[in-house]
């Protein structure tokens, strides 16, 4: 296991996300292989996006 | 129920699959995290530019052109964008075909948004970022912006986009002959356009309120086509939606894969049970629905006559539920 102190761009990037989680639901992004922190993302719900297939209008 | 050396090696090779390339698939394709981290959401500014995958850009021109050669060619035809949007940029991920059942002419196309829907609802589990981002289309002359009538329907319906803005491609088959040092290759005649082999692509952005369309520009960046591995069993996909759909709606935790079998993809749909380690799984074959459940490490299959998938697995369940 290697563990390193993060730098000033990392270490600012990981607040601004869990503010954004504690704030506004933003999820916090975890790379699976090795689970450092990559970011953080606004999740839009499922529905939203069905909504918005199911009503894609015709093109001409 | 009776239990069969076949269904146990498939369940085996099937839990491989799952435990080994799952986070793999998930992740492969997407880009990296700019030096500012992934946007955070909020304020989205215009699109400065579009970014498509390498395999994106590839699945557009080789399912443009093989449309083109199919006995539908001289209809219309189309594909979704799915991918995350940044403050300025929409990355594409993900592009779903319009499907066999769209309806099409030579002058129009609606998509089939049944199968689309569940296509986006496998996905989401590979990448929960996923967003709708946009539209591609053909047009059968050259008219290679949107029309009039194009406007009218996406003009509202960018509202439900991130940003309120969305991306809208349209493909035509009157592209100008490539200098020669791009011959065979994808060439960028313009900022917004994408050319090779007779075919372009010209690329807008609309924003709600916006009376017109404007040209963005398009990049292409190394990464995959999240979507292509639907491609394999989407004669499957196409033929259960409906009824997948509705069992995706009505129980909770459905989890839907693409595992290998014998050379051929087959789609499959997991039910967890209410105990632990027990799953009803329904592999979707080209030729037949098989029904296998998994009650720890045993696996029985179900013969089930039931031709609807939704059907059959309830009747399974209240079989199981009879049991106590």
């Amino acid at each position: 296991m290697d563990f390193r102190p993060l730098n000033d761009t990392e270490r600012r990037q990981l607040i601004a996300a869990l503010r954004g989680n504690a704030d506004s639901n933003q999820a916090i992004l975890m790379d699976r292989r090795n689970t450092s922190f990559i970011g953080s993302t606004d999740e839009v719900t499922e529905d939203e996006v069905i909504n918005a297939i199911k009503s894609v209008p015709c093109h001409y | 129920m009776r239990l069969t050396q076949r269904w146990q090696r498939l369940h085996q090779r099937w839990q491989h699959r799952t435990s080994s390339n799952g986070a793999a698939r998930s992740l492969a394709g997407l880009p990296k995290p700019t030096a500012n981290g992934w946007y955070a959401g909020g304020d989205y500014e215009r699109l400065s530019r579009v970014v498509l995958t390498s395999e994106v850009s590839r699945t557009l021109f080789d399912e443009y052109q093989a449309h083109r050669a199919s006995p539908r060619g001289d209809e219309e035809i189309g594909w979704l964008l799915l991918g995350v949007r940044s403050q300025a940029e929409a990355i594409v991920l993900a592009s779903l075909p319009a499907g066999t059942s769209r309806d099409a002419g030579h002058s129009h196309v609606r998509f089939d948004h049944v199968a689309q829907t569940l296509a986006y609802r496998v996905l989401r589990q590979w990448d929960r970022r996923l967003k709708l981002l946009g539209v591609v289309h053909t047009h059968p002359g050259n008219l290679h912006r949107p029309s009039d009538a194009d406007y009218q329907g996406d003009s509202e319906w960018v509202e439900q986009l991130p940003g309120q803005e969305g991306i809208f491609a349209i493909g035509t088959s009157d592209a100008p002959t490539p200098p020669n040092e791009y011959a065979g290759v994808v060439w960028h005649p313009r900022p917004h356009l994408q050319c090779w082999e007779g075919l372009r692509f010209s690329w807008y952005a609309l924003v709600a309120g916006d009376r017109d369309y404007r040209p963005v520009p398009v990049e292409v960046h190394v990464g995959e086509d999240l979507a292509q591995p639907l491609r394999a069993v989407w004669p499957q996909l196409e033929r259960h939606a409906g009824r997948l759909e509705r069992l995706a709606q009505q129980l909770a935790r459905v989890q839907f894969e693409i595992v290998q079998d014998g050379g051929a993809e087959v789609l499959c749909l997991t039910i967890p049970l209410a105990e632990s380690n027990g799953a009803i799984r329904v592999w979707l074959e080209e030729d037949q629905v098989r029904y296998l459940l998994q009650r720890g490490d045993e696996v029985s299959v179900a013969d089930c006559a039931e031709s609807s998938v939704d059907r059959a697995v309830y009747l399974i369940l209240a079989e199981l539920a009879a049991d106590g």
